[in-house]
């Protein structure tokens, strides 16, 4: 390095790169300025102070003299290294990777590089070119235990875990037989543990264990030694020794279900779906009765019975259990019990112990057969359960008799007025479920959760001002108003897109969907410090799960949502672009002169009190910031708020393709991204491609409405195309030809056809006639009446439940939401929706959509006669109640405005 | 009822959102990451029976400084899954991972000086004391207690506090939930890792 200079300035350059290294950029800069007075042209000190300034945030002139350093000597590898760094800093790791290639041309053996270069090979998942690099460091540098470690997880990585496990092996024998000293018990103790797990994934089982057994007394983690050993014991088919075993760990912890699984593996009583016969479950209930006497603080060894008893058995378990948790209010009951819903007849035996407590409690302030007296709680409790249980069941009138009675007999008790919300929110009421969580959230300021649980209902009410005005409550951090963002709160920037999207606000939306993308960008970035550090902390079975949870980072639920999201705008965005200016100008002058001018007035006036607003924003948070010398960034503004630039896209198309090959990648067998996919590609004409969704969509789920409407539209499109001209159209055309009779449903079947056997088939299901419906109109439009008559004949079958209170239809709101949408715009007829709302609002009694009777847009709804009461009192945050942003101006909410408490 | 069982990497996002759900102290995924990578013994999460995470605790070893400790960086449990006595098991389950595996001598945490349930938890069941006030050591200026317990110390075998304690009597006097964190790195804490 520097080594074409003379020993002063020779010496200077050493100073630049301590300098970097320290983080002393001025120091480092002024070396560099020293040596280039004499040699201007030094190629390394160009790059270095290149460097130096990029860490200064002077990137465009960092480039610049990196570049031209580069050029200056090109058969440097520092200056191909710098290069490569200063790729690296803006995350272009390939191009940093190819910098990296040149420099180690130059100098092969430079172990700088080389580890550089096996982080970014490590972050890129090159894994071949990983292995590579290391082996070239462990042969490099063999005394170094990194260097093995490094080695062996490359093999790992690879899936050669029997190679991993050698080169852990070799280096333990480079290892005394003391070793490891004190300070280094954890570190070792860790890599056994993963040469163990290595020799398990190989399935070396016995290995494994002689293993384990063998270093018992290096591996520190006495937790992890023993849920290894179980792991073995049980793989290997040594179950009474497993079950030893396991039931010490259920000593240690018997609140983990895990070890509870393994027990009952081990004793030969396990079945995935909970299967068994008569005999095994009696001989469970056994098992369960002595694990309940060793741990009588466990719930777990109380709940899990639950899951496997039959009829009188569960009944009389399920009233034990219940009655003391009951007794003690503990409110996450209903929840702990809903996964029996799903178990035939359950509910039923449920919701008539439940009536059956209720009433011993009621009329006698005791438990049936008991002599001491409950206290009063017990019975808002009792309510508080059935009220969740008649949600539950869809007997939302059930629902809130219950948990009105519940609040009347104390009123004090907050998780009554969040579960009200949330009936109400499910009966279709989001208004008044908004109003709720706003007033339970009244009662307890300092608790972020119920402040969240009211953000949420409000959203899902589309009231997105009030809802950020409520959550930044709890975001201020230092002079930063709203760290929402900062802080990757992703469930509200979903809901607030999601909120935004349904009012049609597409700016807004993407705005929110692509901060959620984007966290996801910086979740994996955030990886890239650790392929050097776990190595040195030799946390490694954390280190290579991390790897694996990031390669399937992006099929978690809100990506998917996020970019479904972003996906569904940029869809709408190509369907109904914005207005351009020379349009809207159009639209004005069709209106009077004196309107024009009031129009423009109010125009220029909001666009200054934008401006304004931003002004003094920016002036506050930079005089925070200087008041504040440790506060080095300056968050900077962000140029574009509300992303309106984000509509002004060229070809939306082409945005969305990018989320969904990402869709397509880490959710395939998502009936979602196949729908978007599908509606994608058709816009694109991107014939082949939209072919393969629909097979797709068929082979997920052939029954699915939107799965025929797909197969139904895409051949009805295929069919109107042009005669094909080109060799790419009579190439897609043969294709066409040569699949479709291998498609079941349209075999030797015209479309009409095809769409009646469906609709035969699933005649007693409201979205399947709907989506037939629909394909009817689409294939034949002059059938339109018969179409509509087809939705208007569905019947909303009551389901049958033995026992229940009240018979419940079977039709869901939101289906009967969409059906109305339908009704309204494709078949676009206007009365039918108006008698189909009419219907509905019978059915759905609470729902806003639908204006039915009981919701809160009818004035003189119960729910607003017992608003009115009790509007005095309560705390709320009454400025809060306005929306000035127009966003919320629908109805729903201007009618519900008078409401707020 | 509720699983309580050691975090893996796979939590982190749901422990995140439960964090987001329930305190004002936030971190980065990075600072989570940093913590299940620096020490994987000591992130336990209660997962309830619809495959939920309602609570979560984030610890972490004080090697730095000459006495080796234990600090709590965020503990949390959702307010519908209160009265279950989460925050004692999870906070029972960090604590024996410090003694047992790094031989902590005392765990330290913070709380909210306005935050009586937390402070109760940790004054009275868990058997907390206060070791110092920290002046508006929280974001919004508030104060906070700075409160030790001292561990068992070094020791070769695993004992293990589990199910001693009954059932959450914490909860049970204040409600709400539970809250510890370092505010004053709000995520913003560049890990270590470098």
């Amino acid at each position: 390095m520097g080594a074409s200079l003379p020993p002063k300035e020779a010496n200077l350059f050493k100073l630049i790169v301590k300098s970097y290294e320290t983080k002393q950029y001025k120091k480092g800069l002024k070396a560099a300025d020293s040596i280039l007075k004499k040699f201007p042209e030094h190629g390394e000190t160009l790059a270095m102070k290149g460097l130096t300034l990029n860490c200064m945030d002077r990137k465009p002139e960092a480039y610049e003299l990196v570049r031209q350093g580069l050029k200056n000597d090109l058969k440097s590898h520092v200056c191909w290294h710098v290069y490569g760094l200063l790729y690296r800093s803006d995350r272009e790791y390939r191009e940093a990777i190819k910098c990296y290639r040149n420099a180690l041309r130059i100098d092969p053996d430079n172990i700088e590089i080389l580890r550089d270069l096996s982080l970014l090979q490590a972050q890129m998942r090159d894994l071949t070119g990983f292995v590579e690099t290391r082996q070239q460091l462990l042969s490099l540098k063999p005394n170094h235990r990194m260097n093995w470690i490094g080695f062996a997880v490359a093999h790992h990585l690879t899936s050669n875990a029997s190679k991993a496990v050698e080169i852990l092996e070799a280096y333990e024998g480079t290892l005394e037989d003391d070793y490891p000293p004190d300070n280094e018990r954890c570190e070792h103790g860790e890599m056994l543990l993963y040469k163990i797990s290595l020799l398990e994934e190989c399935g070396f089982l016995e290995r494994a264990l002689e293993e384990l057994r063998k270093k018992e007394s290096k591996i520190v983690e006495k937790l992890a030694y023993k849920e290894q050993e179980a792991s073995l014991l049980l793989k290997l088919g040594r179950l009474e020794e497993g079950e030893k075993l396991h039931r010490a760990l259920l000593f240690m912890n018997p609140d983990n279900y895990r070890y509870y699984e393994g027990l009952q593996k081990c004793v030969g009583l396990y079945s995935e779906k909970s299967q068994f016969s008569p005999d095994e479950i009696d001989r469970l209930d056994i098992l369960y009765k002595s694990l309940e006497q060793q741990y009588q603080a466990s719930s777990a060894v109380k709940r899990i019975p639950l899951d496997f008893l039959q009829g009188d058995r569960f009944l009389e378990a399920a009233e034990n259990y219940i009655r003391p948790l009951l007794t003690k209010g503990v409110p996450s009951l209903f929840s702990d019990l809903s996964p029996l819903y799903d178990h035939p007849g359950k509910a039923d035996i449920l919701e008539q112990l439940m009536l059956k407590l209720e009433h011993s409690i009621r009329t006698t302030s005791r438990y049936p057969g008991r002599v001491e007296k409950e206290p009063p709680s017990t019975l808002m409790w009792a309510l508080f359960l059935l009220a969740q249980h008649y949600d539950r069941r869809g007997q939302y009138d059930v629902a809130l008799s219950k948990i009105d009675e519940a609040i009347e007999h104390t009123p004090t008790v907050i998780d009554l007025y969040s579960v009200k919300s949330r009936i109400l929110k499910h009966a279709g009421d989001l208004a008044a479920a908004a109003a709720l969580a706003d007033e339970a959230r009244g009662m307890d300021l300092a608790d972020r959760y119920i402040n969240s649980d009211c953000v949420k209902r409000m959203l899902q009410a589309d009231q997105v001002a009030l809802a950020e005005k409520t959550a930044v409550l709890f975001t201020k951090d230092g002079d930063q108003h709203n760290n929402l963002h900062d802080m990757q709160c992703m469930w509200y920037e979903l809901a607030s897109g999601e909120s935004y999207f349904r009012q049609g606000d597409l700016g807004r939306a993407l705005k929110k969907f692509l901060a959620v993308e984007k966290h996801y960008a910086d979740i994996t970035e955030d990886q890239f410090d650790f392929h050097s550090y776990c190595l040195r902390k030799m946390t490694l079975r954390a280190y290579v799960e991390m790897l694996r949870f990031q390669d399937r980072l992006h099929s978690h639920a809100y990506f998917h949502k996020a970019a479904a999201g972003a996906i569904r705008c940029y869809l709408k965005l190509y369907d109904s672009p914005p207005k351009s200016t020379t349009e809207e100008d159009d639209d004005m002058s069709k209106m009077p002169a004196s309107q024009k001018k009031k129009l423009r007035q109010k125009q220029r006036k909001a666009e200054a009190r934008a401006k304004k607003e931003a002004e003094e924003k920016h002036e506050e948070s930079s005089a925070a910031g200087a008041s504040k010398p440790g506060k080095r960034h300056i968050k900077p503004v962000d140029p574009d708020p509300h992303g309106e630039k984000l509509l002004q896209i060229e070809d939306p198309l082409q945005e969305a393709t990018k989320y969904l090959k990402l869709l397509q990648k880490n959710s395939p067998n998502s009936l979602e991204t196949q729908l978007l996919s599908f509606e994608l590609n058709m816009r694109k004409q991107k014939i082949l491609l939209a072919f393969q969704a629909v097979k797709q969509l068929l082979k997920l789920d052939a029954e699915h409405p939107d799965s025929h409407r797909c197969l139904i539209k895409f051949f009805h499109k295929a069919r109107s195309m042009a005669a094909p001209v080109t060799d790419t159209e009579k190439l897609i055309w043969s294709v066409l030809e040569a699949e479709r009779p291998t498609i079941s449903q349209l075999h030797e079947k015209s479309l009409i056809k095809g769409n009646e056997i469906f609709l035969e088939r699933h005649k007693d299901s409201l979205m399947h006639r709907a989506a037939a419906a629909e394909m009817l109109y689409v294939l034949e439009p002059d059938r339109k009446s018969e179409a509509i008559r087809l939705i208007e004949e569905s019947s909303n079958n009551m389901v049958a439940k033995k026992g229940a209170l009240g018979p419940v239809g079977e039709w869901k709101l939101k289906d009967c939401i969409t059906v109305h949408k339908l009704l309204g715009t494709v078949l676009n007829d206007e009365e039918a929706a108006l008698r189909w709302k009419l219907r509905c609002a019978e059915c759905f009694p609470y729902s806003t959509y639908f204006e039915g009777r009981c919701s809160s847009v009818v004035p003189n709804s119960a729910y607003n006669q017992i608003r009115k009461k009790s509007e005095n009192g309560s705390a709320n945050h009454s400025e809060g109640g306005e929306t000035r942003d127009s966003v919320a101006s629908n109805g729903r909410l201007e009618a519900f405005k008078g409401l707020t408490i | 009822m509720v699983c309580i069982r050691k975090a893996t990497t796979d939590d982190l996002l749901a422990m995140q959102t439960c964090n987001h759900l329930c305190l004002p102290e936030n971190f980065h995924m990075k600072y989570y990451l940093y913590h299940i990578l620096s020490w994987p013994q000591l992130l336990y999460v209660a997962e309830d029976n619809n495959g939920h995470i309602v609570g979560y605790v984030l610890a972490k070893v004080e090697e730095e400084s000459n006495v080796c400790h234990g600090h709590i960086t965020s503990l949390a449990v959702l307010r519908t899954h209160r009265k279950l006595g989460l925050a004692t098991k999870l906070m029972n389950a960090a604590q024996n991972a410090m003694v047992q595996v790094f031989g902590a001598e005392y765990v330290s945490l913070h709380v909210r000086k306005s935050n009586r349930a937390a402070f109760n938890l940790y004054a009275e069941t868990l058997g907390y004391k206060i070791h110092d006030v920290k002046a508006k050591y929280y974001a919004d200026g508030e104060d906070a207690y700075d409160m030790r317990k001292k561990l068992k110390g070094k020791q070769i075998h695993h004992h293990n506090d589990h199910g001693r304690h009954g059932h959450g009597h914490a909860h049970a006097i204040g409600g709400g939930c539970c809250s510890s964190a370092e505010a004053k790195v709000s995520g913003k804490k560049e890990t270590k890792a470098t």
